[in-house]
């Protein structure tokens, strides 16, 4: 992010979409310059929202996160590795990245190391729905994606989310394209952006989070109040032999398939 | 191969993938693929994996991310296999 030049032109224009940025600056280098300002603008205001996010949860909800604790621990000793990280996650509700955001570090953890907040990849439907929208998803590192529209829009999205990863940025994604209908990981609807976005960062370490609160039986808007949460997590760095779209599908693949195991260990782990 | 063959061949792929099978039968290269045929977008993938098994081509992601309308897979086979 060196080549960051912060001033509110930018930021304005980047919570526009592609479509809406200044003539004259090629798409990557806008990109960039948009994401760096970005980044600094939320780095500027986690102070306030992060705290507000973690106490509206915490005693707004009185959600809890069961060991919590050795989660944090290891997350923080992935991010002093300054190795690109991808945290991959399945979906139950609208509200999996701000509790997964809280399980991998605390509110004073993340003001004071602002780059463990994972960006998130939330609807750009949803996103451009309202200002405040757009104002939120703005100061929390998000990079809205359009869902079932044009693949070229989509790469886009995707190669700021490579240029974040390189650049020491953790980025969270959810390979499901949207909350699991089924209430299981749904093997059926995995999208390959994740594994397009492994094949395209060298090195890319993928942490699989598996979310989920006790009284979490199906997907839903938000988790029920007073619920806790369980969050498992596994290191993976996928490989494959294969080549373009191939790699890409089978990279997702080996991803979708640890959570599949997370979520039978987990709830075989509730049974008995 | 003609290109007329190429477009059967196309549609026939894209037969299990399109919700709106009354789509396929007015189908042209101007059809789009995701609004005109309703296939997801997730499964898009598939599709060009299936025109690369059904060619014996291969598809870069790039050249994927080009692929809008009828017109386009067509052109794009044509192309790998000239």
């Amino acid at each position: 992010m060196a080549d960051a030049a912060p001033g509110p032109g930018l930021a304005v224009e980047a919570m526009l979409t592609p479509r809406g940025r200044s003539p004259g600056l090629g798409e990557a280098a806008w990109s960039r310059r948009a994401l760096a300002v970005q980044l600094a603008v939320s780095r500027l205001a986690a102070p306030v929202w992060v705290p507000l996010v973690v106490l509206s949860m915490r005693f707004g909800f009185r959600w809890r996160i069961r060991g919590a604790a050795s989660t944090r621990a290891l997350y923080a000793s992935l991010l002093s590795e300054r190795r690109p990280l991808l945290v991959v996650a399945n979906h139950l509700t609208m509200v999996d990245s701000a509790v997964i955001g809280w399980g991998l570090g605390s509110a004073a953890g993340h003001v004071l190391r602002p780059r463990g907040l994972p960006w998130n990849v939330p609807l750009q439907r949803r996103v451009e729905s309202s200002w405040l929208w757009r104002m939120l998803a703005y100061v929390m590192k998000c990079v809205p994606v359009p869902r079932g529209g044009d693949r070229q829009e989509v790469a886009q999205v995707l190669e700021r989310l490579a240029h974040l990863l390189r650049s020491g940025e953790t980025v969270l994604m959810f390979p499901e394209s949207g909350r699991s209908r089924t209430g299981r990981v749904d093997t059926e609807a995995t999208a390959d952006g994740v594994g397009r976005l492994i094949k395209e960062v060298e090195g890319c370490r993928v942490l699989c989070v598996y979310v989920r609160g006790d009284a979490q039986r199906t997907w839903s808007n938000l988790p029920s109040a007073g619920d806790t949460f369980t969050i498992a997590t596994r290191l993976v760095e996928p490989r494959t032999g294969l080549r373009g779209l191939r790699a890409s599908r089978d990279l997702a693949t080996q991803v979708v398939r640890h959570l599949v195991e997370m979520e039978r260990e987990h709830l075989e782990g509730r049974a008995s | 191969m003609t290109e007329e063959k190429i477009l059967e061949k196309v549609v026939d792929i894209l037969k299990p993938y399109a919700k709106d099978a009354s789509a396929l039968a007015s189908v042209s290269l101007e059809t789009n693929i995701l609004s005109g045929l309703k296939v997801n977008s997730a499964r898009l993938v598939d599709v060009v994996l299936a025109f690369e098994d059904a060619f014996g081509i291969e598809v870069a992601d790039d050249d994927a991310d080009k692929v809008q309308t009828v017109g386009d897979a067509v052109r794009l086979i044509q192309g790998k296999l000239a």
